[in-house]
């Protein structure tokens, strides 16, 4: 973090581009480009924690729609897979940002990575406006089958903006050539890590 | 397999699949969503059995709602899995993370209705750890190198 302050004021830079060339000049970035396994490690959390909140979130969502879990009460299904949801957006957004730093300026000019932020954002308001809405009424349709008329709607926009925000990231690692200073070493093999 | 995989290349719909440049990433992309079901599904089974989830419900019950959405969500995984192997016929099947993957989700799978019915916690916290190890290993296959010369995997 110092480095990263420290590069900006020595470029006195303060443009988009200096400040993802400053997050890219980083030791971390940098520590994460050279390892050998650090991105596929990052990588693999990132499934971990985005498949979590997808499939959480898809629970009380198709419990909205009426399609599955219909016999419990929403607020139920709700208090089942929020805390879930969020603790694994955390781990994705935490392993995102990390895999962002080691190649900043080719991910933030991508069109993929763009759309899938304005997603993002868009699922955030999305949520705000089912808080805002059909969820103050909640008591009234708990028990229904289905959620009034908004909080299906509130649904669906959820549902379809995580599966569009999945299909954007996989087109990210499609679309952007992974910086690494590190290269396979063909002397190294994994039995020489393991006891004898 | 080296012969196999030859073979493979060279059928009519992994010839389409290689000229599609489209296709590889839909299929990963359609397979990473039924992930996100199938994990969800094993894991409010697991979560009820350690009574972190569903206390309102019966084990039973729990199961009953997702073990269905996970077989249903493995059965697509199998569908887009076949698919990504059949376009890319070396890098899945020479990989030593892919046979160990599809370990894991047989014994991932078996675990997951042995604890839905006898709620047994340790064997709980092991398919926990073996779901999340199949998502690794799964992402593994694209740097199978890491393993050496276990892995027989073209692209290193």
């Amino acid at each position: 973090m110092v480095a990263f302050a420290e590069s900006l004021k020595n470029k006195g830079d303060m443009s988009i581009d200096g400040a993802l060339s400053a997050l890219e000049a980083t030791r971390l970035a940098g520590s994460i480009r050279n390892s050998l396994y650090l991105f596929p490690f990052l990588e693999s959390l990132h499934v971990v924690g985005l498949t979590m909140v997808f499939g959480t979130i898809a629970v009380l969502d198709l419990r909205m729609l009426g399609i599955a879990s219909t016999r419990r009460p929403v607020s139920r299904i709700a208090m089942d897979v929020e805390t879930w949801a969020w603790m694994a957006f955390v781990l994705t957004a935490a392993t995102g940002a990390l895999m962002f730093t080691t190649n900043a300026t080719v991910y933030y000019y991508n069109i993929f990575f763009r759309l899938k932020m304005a997603m993002l954002v868009l699922a955030g308001v999305n949520v705000v406006m089912f808080n805002r809405t059909a969820r103050r009424s909640i008591e009234r349709w708990n028990t229904d089958a289905t959620a009034p008329s908004s909080g299906r709607a509130a649904a669906m926009v959820s549902l379809l903006l995580w599966i569009a925000i999945i299909f954007m990231g996989r087109w990210i690692g499609f679309t952007t050539t992974r910086v690494t200073g590190s290269k396979p070493d063909p002397n190294i093999n994994i039995e020489d890590l393991l006891p004898k | 397999m080296t012969q196999f995989t030859g073979w493979l290349s060279q059928t009519s719909l992994s010839l389409t699949i290689q000229t599609h440049e489209w296709v590889i990433p839909t299929v990963q992309s359609i397979h990473i969503v039924a992930i996100g079901v199938a994990l969800v599904s094993a894991f409010m089974i697991a979560f009820r059995v350690l009574g972190w989830t569903g206390s309102d419900q019966t084990l039973a019950e729990t199961t009953a709602r997702f073990w269905p959405w996970l077989l249903g969500s493995l059965c697509v995984l199998l569908l887009t899995g076949v698919l990504m192997v059949v376009g890319e016929p070396a890098r899945e099947l020479l990989a030593f993370s892919f046979w160990l993957k599809m370990c894991l989700v047989a014994i991932g799978t078996a675990l997951t209705w042995w604890i839905g019915r006898s709620s047994a916690r340790p064997l709980t916290v092991l398919t926990l750890i073996i779901w999340v190890s199949v998502i690794f290993l799964g992402r593994l296959i694209a740097y199978d190198h890491i393993w050496g010369s276990w892995s027989h995997s073209p692209k290193a």
